[in-house]
């Protein structure tokens, strides 16, 4: 499950050469973390619509459990959401240009079919700037191990 | 784990249900998926140079829920120990938007280990970005299928 939320998180910023630099790197950094933590609210409030707004139509989900999900599959996921805590570790984000990639680890607790769970688990976002703004095209996540 | 072994890795040449999205973009799937394959076989040579030029510098990779760096992951191709094993890509699909693309697909690895095989399902999402005419690739990672 995809799920962060709303605890301050570390953002390290890396560029690549060449691009984007300096205050607007970290500017950009900034926005796009800001979204991870709106769409980890999105989980914990089962509320999709600012997830809506966030992925882009074409958007591709791999989840913890190796399948594939489209935007319409992950926002119901949103809905159905079973968390009741999550726990946010430090993220890096890397800029390269126009594309982001945004990865890190969280920790969900939740109540499932009356039994409680945690999950510790690693993702790795990409974020596109498009028409003006940050959108999600790609997420992975899987289970720490730990 | 698509950075194990090299002594026996087969890569299926066909790729099935291979789509470009995006119109007008549907001439670099086709690129993207050549690189997939180089990366595939550059592992299977324990070529570190060929994939040093595929890999950005600042390559994310998940395997098995840990990241790795760039060079954690040549490194470690350089010191890996022979051992048979087996690596089939299936369906992959290509997704293209401007300067980025994405490739999602599965594929399946057999290893062996005491004399038994040992078969895994993977799905990946690969992240790629065209830098200076150059499409390299930044962003990786797999999840274990669930049976």
């Amino acid at each position: 499950m995809r799920m962060l939320m709303l605890v301050t998180l570390l953002a390290c910023v890396g560029t690549s050469a060449g691009y984007a630099q300096g205050d607007s790197a970290s500017n950009d950094a900034s926005k796009v973390v800001a979204m991870e933590h709106v769409w980890a609210q999105a989980y914990v409030a089962k509320d999709p619509k600012a997830l809506d707004r966030m992925l882009d139509p074409a958007f591709v989900c791999v989840n913890s459990e190796g399948r594939s999900l489209t935007k319409a599959e992950v926002l119901a996921d949103v809905k159905a959401s079973t968390a009741t805590q999550v726990l946010p570790e430090p993220m890096a984000v890397y800029l390269h240009g126009d594309t982001a990639i945004v990865t890190g680890t969280f920790r969900t607790k939740g109540i499932e079919s009356g039994k409680p769970f945690v999950q510790h688990e690693r993702f790795v976002d990409t974020w596109l700037y498009k028409n003006g703004q940050w959108i999600s095209i790609a997420s992975l996540v899987t289970p720490t191990g730990d | 784990m698509r950075t194990m072994g090299w002594a026996l890795i087969l890569v299926c040449a066909t790729l099935f249900s291979v789509r470009a999205q995006e119109s007008g973009e549907g001439s670099i799937a086709p690129s993207i998926l050549v690189l997939e394959h180089a990366w595939f076989d550059g592992e299977s040579r324990n070529d570190n140079r060929g994939l040093d030029r595929i890999f950005d510098n600042d390559l994310v990779y998940i395997e098995d829920g840990r990241t790795m760096t760039k060079a954690e992951y040549l490194l470690r191709l350089k010191l890996a120990t022979p051992h048979p094993y087996q690596v089939v890509l299936e369906a992959t699909a290509v997704r293209t938007f401007g300067s980025t693309a994405i490739v999602v697909g599965t594929y399946r690895e057999k290893s062996l280990k005491d004399g038994k095989t040992s078969p895994r399902r993977w799905r990946f999402v690969d992240t790629w970005v065209n830098k200076k005419g150059s499409w390299m690739l930044v962003a990786a990672g797999s999840s274990l299928q669930s049976k």
